[in-house]
């Protein structure tokens, strides 16, 4: 087993367990953790950090809260915890969600966003073609102001010259891709701030996918204005 | 320690609360920790009204759910911090917070590591941790203001009386540090 080696970096993580990052970096962030072991550590680590910072606040109350607990007296029986814990254990195991073996299903929580599994063929529908083997998902969200969909990239397949105005973040589900800042596999991250200059490419034999998360508008370029920006 | 008991007692109020539906040691918790709850809400934005009904709401949570609670895994004032985190993000900004399923198969987990890897994680961890440790107090209260407390960079400058070159130079300074104990397979 090989675990991720490009992972999102110290800002993603710390906002991530301290409560400050939005909805949809958290989704990719969230997603990261789930092939990596030791992020998850790292955020568990951030989270002890906010956890002494938590326990260093005043102490003295602003308000009545001894009304506040008794107030809360009625509240306090015993949780229902055997139903929930009985309907756990009958409710169907996802290991074959789509047919498809544990290894190649897409982790939580990203696969509860999905509609369906990431493999479906390119003229199904569910994607849309950017350029020669290159593809986008129908499936598109905007959460908190950052715009998330699919990247496909056929083997060899380059992405076309574009700029974002803000943060680019990728996240690979299937397959690997290159640029010319490194090669990114199952699980790593790939983030790329407002200028720069990066070109992926496909980089498997099977389609690459990844989650792709956009601050901001992308403008594809014309051939001309390629060279111009480049 | 005068006033607040030490952190493993924190554990056994909670075992109490778990095994034995204790209101004693439940009013103990609530007593510590309710304030800071509270202060926590009212500093992310949530007025008296809605800090008071968080309040409640998560030391309801620590009560329902006291037998999930792992000391291996964090203090109890980490496990109530996280608690809040996620209970304020559903209240204050009607976000859900995306987490990752501890069951799901799909999970790459931790027993997959080659010897290699698993050396690495534990070293990764040690590292990390000795640099939370050893942050520069300035460098600390900066990530504080920024991540726990969600401020600008303008206000923490007008905060800390400090100019705002400062408050970036330290936030950078913060995170390179960090940085600097992660391993270096990246």
């Amino acid at each position: 087993m090989t675990f991720p080696h490009h992972h999102p970096d110290d800002q993603l993580l710390i906002g991530y367990a301290s409560g400050q990052e939005r909805v949809g970096k958290s989704l990719l962030v969230a997603t990261h953790l789930a092939y990596c072991p030791d992020c998850r550590r790292r955020v568990a680590a951030f989270e002890a950090l906010c956890g002494s910072w938590f326990e260093e606040l005043p102490g003295e109350a602003a308000a009545d809260l001894d009304g506040l607990l008794d107030r809360m007296d009625g509240l306090l029986v015993a949780p229902p915890a055997t139903a929930d814990k009985s309907a756990d254990a009958e409710a169907p195991r996802l290991f074959d969600v789509a047919g498809e073996p544990a290894g190649r299903l897409v982790p939580e929580p990203l696969r509860s966003w999905l509609p369906e599994a990431i493999d479906s063929p390119v003229d199904c529908g569910s994607w849309t073609e950017l350029s020669p083997g290159v593809w986008l998902s129908a499936w598109q969200r905007t959460l908190a102001g950052t715009n998330i969909c699919l990247l496909r990239m056929a083997h060899d397949a380059p992405v076309p010259a574009h700029r974002h105005t803000a943060d680019e973040l990728l996240l690979v589900l299937r397959g690997a891709f290159s640029d010319e800042y490194g090669h990114y596999e199952l699980g790593d991250v790939a983030h790329y701030v407002a200028p720069t200059d990066h070109h992926a490419r496909g980089a498997s034999k099977e389609d690459c996918i990844c989650l792709f998360l956009l601050d901001g508008d992308l403008i594809f370029l014309d051939g001309e204005e390629e060279r111009r920006a480049g | 320690m005068p006033q607040s008991l030490a952190d493993d007692s924190f554990g056994d109020l909670v075992r109490l609360v778990a095994q034995q539906r204790d209101r004693a040691a439940f009013a103990a918790l609530f007593r510590q920790f309710a304030p800071r709850i509270l202060q926590y809400c009212r500093k992310l934005g949530a007025d008296q009204g809605v800090a008071e009904e968080l309040v409640q709401d998560v030391m309801l949570t620590v009560w329902l759910k006291a037998d999930s609670y792992d000391p291996a895994q964090a203090s109890v004032g980490t496990w109530i911090f996280t608690i809040a985190r996620n209970r304020r993000i559903d209240r204050l900004r009607k976000e859900s917070r995306p987490v990752p399923d501890m069951d799901d198969p799909a999970m790459t987990p931790v027993s997959q590591a080659t010897p290699e890897e698993a050396a690495q994680l534990v070293q990764g961890s040690r590292r990390l941790h000795g640099a939370i440790g050893t942050l520069a107090p300035n460098q600390s209260e900066v990530l504080r203001r920024s991540y726990f407390l969600e401020q600008t960079h303008e206000e923490i400058a007008e905060e800390t009386d400090v100019p705002l070159g400062t408050v970036k130079t330290r936030l950078r300074l913060a995170l390179g540090h960090l940085k600097r104990s992660m391993k270096d397979t990246a």
